[in-house]
């Protein structure tokens, strides 16, 4: 494949063909499956409903891909703690919450979702189905005649085909991961965001790859390896690559951080919670860490909090108890804060701080769920004394 | 690590050693019966049904045109056959938001409790020690509780009806790697035509019977092989009549 340094300017996207029908038994019947998914997916429990972060994820999608492609797609966002995105042929668009969590701006979220619309135009679902299935047809004859055959020769071949057919598998998808990474900069591109920020997605990913690691002692992964079963192109390839196909006109456009975090603000203390319960310390407070780039705000101060509270070693207690009390210090009314300010210091022996922290929760959240388990720790506390 | 699980997925998906057991059982509540004509209101929430064919590796090709013909067909077997029992079947009120959802997770939620019987309760190989003692005792006690009382339609009815099928046609180029398979004394499978279907209490959401069935017979997509198709599906549907010869043709 074209290495990272020859690659050239993405071109900017072809024509819309306009509205697609699928053709073929294949096609066809892969639609009518994902019409059932969908169907499903659209009653899911886990779909955030949100209209207003709806409407701006799939204005961010228009301003990427245009107006007339993105009339193809629908939109779902899913509360999952993922860096994920898919689209499936017949154009459900599925944003993971763990997505919107990791991504700064607009830029970077148009590329993501240009990518996905990318796998979609190209129709890269079937095209990898139908590599799939003429691999796996081979193969079911190979093993067959192997079987029948049965000596060390036949079956030492065999297991050379199978190396090299699952190789091959895996390196057209790579293919098609490569593809749609031109095409979702071609959009970036045609469109008014800064292609450049791309890039930075598989940059901070790398990062916080090497944060996680590095929080349970393990040896930083390497970003610059194909793996044999590797779906998709290493992070390193992918950032170089991303980098060179960026426009250079495109570098002065805005990246619309501020429209994003703005839009986010509502949802943010919820993806942040989502995330500090995966239990991956090193990869939670790495994401706090880049979202506090701009400044440390009382949500985030919450979030980090919670993150040591929850890992819960009595260094951990004591860091926790400064974070709650800097976000009071940012806002005086974050309810939350007061009872993770109580709980840490309750654990780490001060005692009267504690309660009166416990206190101040309920004053600001008299109806709060745990209100009855609060005012027992709170009665229990006192008895003790 | 990661190889070996794909190398495992890869022999699977090859389905050379494929378990070629007859799979069918059903199971009813105790002290549940169903007198005959009983004119009960039988509440059909829309079917899974899935038609497609394998190919030689054993992919699933879905068809969007078979699955059409299929859902048609079973719909009105279906009907037909529940007639000749003595029930109605009604199909719940246009619903939509915060009613769809609820379908939507007791659909599941019944997805969910049926693989469980199947794979707890039914089938040799996985089977619970408490499963099996509750099958000697003739024990058959699963609920989706009574939120199902909540499901749109489900004050108009008394029972809840469930279906899931799911059919691959052999294409010709696995039923040719089966032949020649065999010849080396292979065993390779053709086709897969599974299917469940259960009957739910619409007042306590108690699972009154359920029917697994992992090889039918009967081609769903024609009208006949439909009505077999249900007949098979719904075999032992309590308050059922055996049918007689000439209803369910070959």
């Amino acid at each position: 494949m074209a290495s990272s340094g020859s690659a050239k300017v993405a071109p900017p996207p072809p024509p819309y063909a306009g509205a697609y029908q699928p053709q073929g038994v294949d096609e066809i019947g892969f639609w009518k499956e994902d019409d059932e998914s969908e169907r499903a997916l659209a009653n899911s429990p886990i779909l955030i409903r949100d209209e207003a972060l709806n409407a701006y994820v799939r204005g961010v999608l228009c301003a990427t891909v245009g107006h007339d492609r993105c009339k193809a797609a629908r939109v779902y966002i899913l509360r999952t703690p993922v860096f994920q995105a898919t689209m499936s042929p017949n154009g459900t668009l599925r944003v993971f919450s763990g997505l919107l969590l990791r991504i700064h701006n607009e830029a970077e979220l148009g590329a993501v979702l240009g990518h996905e619309f990318g796998h979609f135009e190209k129709r890269h679902s079937i095209a990898r189905f139908g590599a799939k299935r003429a691999g796996t047809d081979l193969l079911s004859w190979a093993a067959v005649l192997t079987a029948m055959a049965n000596n060390s020769q036949t079956r030492a071949s065999f297991n050379d085909l199978q190396l090299s057919i699952y190789g091959r598998l895996f390196r057209f998808s790579r293919d098609n991961e490569r593809e749609a990474d031109l095409l979702g900069i071609g959009y970036l591109n045609a469109s008014t965001l800064r292609p450049q920020t791309a890039s930075m997605i598989w940059q901070s990913q790398m990062a916080e790859a090497e944060a996680s690691a590095a929080a349970r002692g393990f040896k930083k992964p390497r970003f610059d390896q194909i793996a044999f079963f590797a779906s998709h192109p290493p992070e390193a390839e992918r950032a170089a690559t991303l980098a060179a196909l960026a426009a250079p006109d495109g570098a002065n456009r805005e990246d619309g951080a501020d429209r994003y975090a703005r839009a986010m603000a509502p949802w943010l203390p919820v993806f942040l919670d989502d995330q500090i319960k995966l239990n991956d310390f090193g990869a939670s407070d790495y994401i706090i860490g880049s979202l506090a780039r701009n400044g440390w705000t009382a949500s985030l101060w919450l979030a980090r909090g919670d993150l040591y509270r929850a890992r819960g070693n009595p260094r951990d207690l004591v860091n926790a108890a400064e974070f709650y009390a800097n976000a009071i210090a940012a806002d005086p009314s974050l309810a939350t804060a007061y009872r993770g300010l109580g709980l840490a210091q309750i654990k780490t022996g001060r005692l009267a701080e504690g309660r009166a922290a416990l206190r101040h929760y309920l004053e600001r959240k008299p109806d709060a769920p745990d209100a009855a388990m609060v005012r027992l720790l709170m009665a229990d506390k006192e008895g003790t004394q | 690590m990661q190889i070996y699980r794909l190398m495992a997925a890869a022999l699977l998906m090859l389905a050379i050693v494929a378990p070629a057991q007859a799979q069918e059982r059903t199971a009813t509540k105790q002290g549940f019966t169903l007198a005959p004509n009983s004119q009960k209101r039988i509440l059909l929430f829309r079917p899974q049904v899935r038609v497609g064919s394998q190919s030689t590796g054993g992919l699933f090709e879905p068809n969007g045109d078979w699955t059409d013909q299929a859902r048609r067909n079973i719909d009105a077997a279906l009907a037909r056959r529940q007639a000749s029992l003595g029930n109605s079947i009604v199909v719940p009120p246009d619903y939509h938001g915060e009613d769809a959802r609820r379908v939507e997770e007791y659909s599941a939620l019944f997805a969910a409790i049926s693989q469980s019987v199947i794979t707890y309760q039914f089938f040799v190989g996985n089977r619970l020690p408490t499963k099996k003692r509750d099958n000697k005792a003739d024990i058959f006690d699963w609920s989706l509780g009574p939120g199902v009382a909540d499901l749109p339609g489900a004050r108009d009815a008394d029972y809840a009806l469930f279906l899931y099928n799911k059919d691959e046609f052999g294409s010709t180029g696995r039923k040719m790697l089966q032949i020649v398979a065999m010849m080396g004394g292979v065993g390779i499978t053709s086709g897969v035509h599974q299917g469940y279907a259960g009957l739910v209490d619409l007042k306590t959401g108690d699972l009154l019977w359920l029917n697994a069935d992992g090889q039918m017979g009967g081609d769903v997509r024609t009208p006949d092989g439909a009505e077999k198709r249900v007949g098979q599906l719904l075999e032992e549907f309590p308050g059922s009549i055996p049918p007689s010869p000439a209803t369910v043709t070959p």
